[in-house]
């Protein structure tokens, strides 16, 4: 699977905003999640959250919304529940639940909305080490070629009669080592081929599509600017 | 010292998918379990495979922050938290690391693995539980809790250091790996 092809199909309003300007308001919604004490507030940041979350829903992956908002909804319903009895104070184990799911929502929207492609661009506009960024590209273009050749490894040991889910102290020999010896004649080819190519990581890079600020991510920057201030209002107020 | 070469970089990078691929297959076993540390004690013995097949092929100190640095990265589009409690360890780490000037030796691999394992299950019950709630963290910070999961994630660590230079063997003996002993 390639990062082009790992990339959301549809186009959403937040998918076409600069992943920095989502990188930094997401940032500062972990952050304002972490300073606020009112139950009003944090209501308010998490409703929003999940409304933005529930207008990413696509036909590919209501799935796994789906199912990741039915875990989470359990999850934060016990972790309430727990709360409850070691704090002895609902409001208190609400506001922390709460708490929980205004820090926790950010990434995975973030992810939802930014393909990796569009990542890399704005990690190499940002003018993060190059190392570093050829360090992600190749995790991310093999990490699925690499979970395949796992997944072969493990249909051929079926074939053989050992089943390795069930047998954990199989992993190490059955799984593990001719997995190590997959990736090292990966890493090994990749190296051969980048070096071939004269690829120097560097060398300044060019890009075909630049980073640019555009009218969308102002008003993208205004929402977020005025979510913060209503929550601090709230805050204040409440 | 010899400085990083593209060789190097695109090593770290595939050891960095094995990590990520070793959490991928261990770590689901035990999302049920509330004790800090648990993921990290299920995880150690075989990403700690990946992580001193990097040590020794770059042996560098500054081998750690690469291999784990990127996947705090990748990490990144899962949680902050993830990515802090990782960076977070491998600063510990490298500071410790820094002392002992390389991962060339078979000590140092181990120190490296067991310093890393350990920190991340301190590191990550702290952050963790933080995030969660203030109350938490005074519960996951009694030391009868910290302190016991905190020694078995060190001893993950050493097992995973363990299978990971029988692994470093057998690449030698099949000409695939160039590793001073």
């Amino acid at each position: 699977m390639s990062i082009a092809k790992s990339a959301p199909e549809s186009r959403g309003f937040l998918t076409r905003v600069n992943p920095l300007a989502k990188i930094i308001a997401s940032l500062v919604i972990t952050g304002i999640a972490f300073s606020l004490k009112s139950v009003v507030a944090m209501s308010v940041l998490v409703a929003v959250l999940v409304g933005v979350l529930l207008l990413c829903i696509t036909r590919d992956n209501i799935r796994q919304i789906g199912r990741g908002l039915l875990v989470g909804t359990i999850a934060i319903f016990l972790f309430v529940a727990i709360g409850m009895l070691l704090l002895n104070n609902a409001q208190s184990a609400l506001l922390y639940g709460l708490r929980l799911v205004a820090i926790l929502l950010p990434t995975p929207l973030l992810a939802l909305t930014t393909p990796p492609a569009d990542l890399v661009r704005a990690l190499q506009t940002a003018k993060l080490q190059s190392f570093l960024i050829l360090s992600l590209m190749l995790t991310w273009r093999f990490l699925p070629l690499i979970q395949q050749e796992a997944q072969r490894i493990l249909e051929a040991n079926q074939l053989r009669g050992v089943d390795l889910s069930r047998q954990p102290q199989q992993w190490f020999s059955g799984l593990f080592v001719p997995l190590i010896f997959r990736i090292v004649s990966y890493a090994d080819e990749v190296t051969i081929g980048l070096e071939t190519r004269g690829y120097d990581p560097n060398a300044p890079r060019s890009l075909s599509q630049p980073l640019r600020w555009r009218f969308h991510d102002t008003v993208f920057v205004g929402g977020t600017l005025l979510l913060v201030g209503i929550v601090s209002l709230l805050e204040r107020y409440s | 010292m010899k400085s990083w070469n593209l060789k190097d970089y695109v090593f770290a990078a595939f050891m960095t998918i094995g990590i990520a691929v070793a959490s991928a297959i261990a770590v689901p076993l035990t999302l049920g379990i509330p004790l800090p540390g648990v993921r990290t004690i299920v995880w150690a013995p075989f990403g700690g495979i990946f992580l001193t097949l990097g040590m020794a092929r770059l042996q560098r100190v500054g081998s750690v922050a690469l291999m784990i640095g990127t996947l705090a990265l990748l990490l990144s589009r899962l949680s902050w938290i993830i990515t802090a409690f990782l960076v977070a360890s491998l600063v510990i780490t490298e500071v410790v690391m820094l002392f002992r000037s390389n991962y060339r030796s078979r000590f140092n691999r181990l120190l490296g693995n067991v310093i890393f394992f350990a920190s991340t299950t301190v590191t990550g019950a702290l952050i963790g539980a933080y995030t969660a709630s203030p109350g938490l963290t005074q519960w996951v910070s009694q030391p009868w809790i910290l302190l016991p999961m905190t020694l078995l994630s060190g001893v993950a660590g050493a097992i995973g250091w363990w299978l990971g230079e029988l692994v470093i063997k057998q690449l030698q003996r099949a000409g695939k790996l160039d590793v001073d002993r």
